[in-house]
């Protein structure tokens, strides 16, 4: 049953069928092959149930987000003034590219977004101020992944939805590994540029005045992490009303700029549409998947069959991340999320680790994939921004943040508390 | 004829994503507006939640034709890239055929779904009560919509197969390329 099931995903995969119809006709092969009953009439419900899930209103919710703010014209702003605050770290700009990348990850959610927003802005400055280019665009590639982490994640209500998990628990528990990565990742700078000073650039420095001045133009997004994150945080808000209240305040904040236009809003709700509805397909082609698996028994059969190896705990969940590292160079991360959680996390919880914690361990493997070569979806954004120059730059210049990764996820292992203590003092 | 058609269905699974959208746009004020009386004033109108989970299912159906004349559908290309250029074009009809196969399934579901609402006259198990007929029709024609859309498309892609314009194949069913994608990302 076992390797059915792998034959059929791995298949469907590779000849590039697109995910929402390999989920789907992976759970209908299965009914087909080992249930007397036809699960596939329970379609029509779960489509309906799962399309209309008040928890998944935040998804278009957070995507508008940041297509209004993508428009509002605040990025730019905002990496000017977050390099007057970091721009004399040893690396410059470069720790503004991780800082900014952060902080509209926070807002935005989507790391492709993140990714093509920064660096448009980031590298031109590249030649002008004699930076290691391999470095720097290696910056804006790892910086992109932050929002996967960052709450408010999309990726944090999938994994919420498929596994059964409490999304504001997973709310809480992203924030602290979110901006420890991005600490990680502006040390990983320092210390690249202190061991080879001419890889660093220019240094930026500026008075305190002019960082006072700067200010304002990080009210903008720092704003409306308040009101998303702040609201769920103190309990005001769910996290779809929360994503509620930031795409009003997105468009108050548009209209002040002066940038709130019909035809602006046009724009972001076509890129929301589509956005939206390519997810909810693969979505619902998911949950069916995950019921499919349910009632034949794969899950419970994968789970004893892993638990009954014999190894021991901290064992599997290390061949469990080797395995996920290799995955994430081949596949994307939304498709690589949906296929793996429902599978996994029944054994991870069944050896008895946390699913909270596993949720975050798997938003950073997922981060990884998202810069490891050859699938690695932020170093082609970056090298097409870039539009010259040898591929090989990005990845040289990613890879000493796969290895800033590698070492986030030993520590989530050694101190499960950086992802639990959060949620413990909530809940 | 064929193009004339495609075109056309262009233009209107684009009129149904500004209405979708609305809806979404409609639902994130009703939400807060419901948030902000709750919180200070104590109030609840109730029901934002579940007009909004109306609008969001009503919205998604209706943007999926526009979804994938823009092929944003996530297709893994790792092997992809390196298969002859026949092997792809194979796939790509696959691809499609094995995603129009799927919301067929999806719709005749759905289409068996709103017969038994309209014929029990369901209505949800809310303080609201909503007749379900009101957002589930609405729902259904997205879906309808989406596999009618989807045949178009292949059939076009097909028929400017047999004509030899490969790129133009290419447009319709092809997978983006990232500069594609970027371009869609930065249309600022």
């Amino acid at each position: 049953m076992l390797t059915k099931t792998l034959a059929i995903l791995i298949g469907l995969i590779a000849l590039a069928v697109p995910i929402a119809a390999t989920l789907g006709w992976l759970g209908l092969s299965l009914q087909y092959l080992e249930s007397p009953m036809p699960l596939h009439r329970a379609l029509g419900d779960i489509v309906w149930q799962t399309g209309t899930d008040f928890l998944l209103v935040a998804i278009p919710m957070f995507v508008l987000l940041g297509e209004i703010l993508l428009r509002a014209g605040i990025t730019e702003r905002m990496y000017d003034g977050i390099v007057k605050w970091l721009g004399w770290l040893p690396g410059g700009l470069m720790h503004s590219n991780i800082g900014s990348s952060a902080l509209f990850a926070a807002t935005s959610g989507s790391s492709i977004a993140t990714a093509a927003t920064i660096g448009t802005v980031a590298i031109p400055q590249i030649k002008k101020r004699g930076y290691n280019e391999s470095l720097f665009l290696g910056t804006i590639a790892a910086g992109g992944t932050l929002g996967i982490l960052i709450p408010p994640s999309i990726n944090l209500i999938l994994y919420g939805l498929l596994t059964e998990t409490s999304v504001p628990e997973l709310y809480l528990a992203g924030f602290l590994p979110g901006f420890l990565l991005a600490i990680l990742f502006m040390g990983t700078v320092i210390v690249l540029c202190l061991l080879n000073p001419k890889w660093g650039g220019q240094k930026l420095n500026a008075t305190w005045r002019e960082r006072i001045v700067a200010l304002p133009s990080l009210i903008p997004p720092l704003g409306i992490f308040i009101v998303v994150v702040g609201s769920i945080y103190a309990g005001l808000a769910t996290p779809t009303e929360a994503a509620s209240l930031g795409v009003v305040a997105a468009m108050a904040l548009a209209a002040a700029n002066g940038t709130l236009t019909l035809s602006m809003m046009r724009a972001a709700i076509e890129g929301t549409m589509r956005t939206t509805s390519m997810i909810m397909l693969i979505i619902v082609a998911a949950v069916f998947l995950n019921f499919v698996l349910s009632v034949i028994g794969l899950t419970q059969a994968l789970a004893d069959f892993v638990t009954g190896l014999g190894w021991a705990p901290m064992q599997t969940m290390i061949m469990i991340i080797v395995v996920l590292v290799l995955i994430g160079c081949f596949m994307e991360t939304l498709s690589m999320l949906l296929t793996t959680a429902p599978l996994i996390t029944p054994i991870v919880v069944a050896l008895g680790f946390d699913p909270v914690w596993f949720g975050i361990l798997l938003m950073v493997l997922l981060e990884t994939a998202l810069i490891t070569p050859p699938i690695g979806i932020n170093l082609y954004v970056v090298q097409g921004i870039r539009g010259r120059g040898e591929m090989l730059d990005v990845m040289k210049g990613a890879a000493p943040f796969v290895l800033t990764m590698f070492a986030m996820i030993v520590l989530l292992l050694i101190f499960p508390d950086i992802a639990l203590w959060m949620p413990s003092l909530f809940y | 004829m064929i193009e004339k058609t495609l075109n056309q269905s262009r233009r209107l699974s684009l009129w149904l994503v500004w209405i979708g959208g609305s809806l979404i746009v409609c639902s994130a004020f009703l939400v807060t507006v419901e948030v902000f009386l709750r919180k200070f004033f104590n109030i609840s109108i109730g029901g934002a939640d579940e007009l909004s989970g109306y609008a969001f299912g009503v919205a998604t159906s209706l943007g999926l034709a526009y979804a994938l004349h823009e092929r944003a559908h996530i297709r893994v290309d790792a092997l992809y890239l390196v298969l002859p250029k026949s092997l792809q074009i194979l796939t790509n009809i696959f691809g499609i055929t094995l995603l129009i196969g799927f919301a067929g399934i999806i719709s005749w579901m759905a289409w068996g779904l709103v017969n038994d609402t309209l014929e029990f006259g369901s209505r949800s198990i809310t303080p609201m009560r909503t007749p379900l007929a009101i957002p589930q029709l609405p729902w259904l024609f997205g879906w309808l919509f989406f596999v009618l859309i989807s045949a178009v498309i292949l059939i076009t892609a097909l028929v400017r197969l047999l004509s030899g314009d490969l790129q133009g194949f290419d447009r319709l069913v092809g997978i983006k390329s990232i500069e594609d994608q970027i371009e869609d990302e930065s249309t600022l």
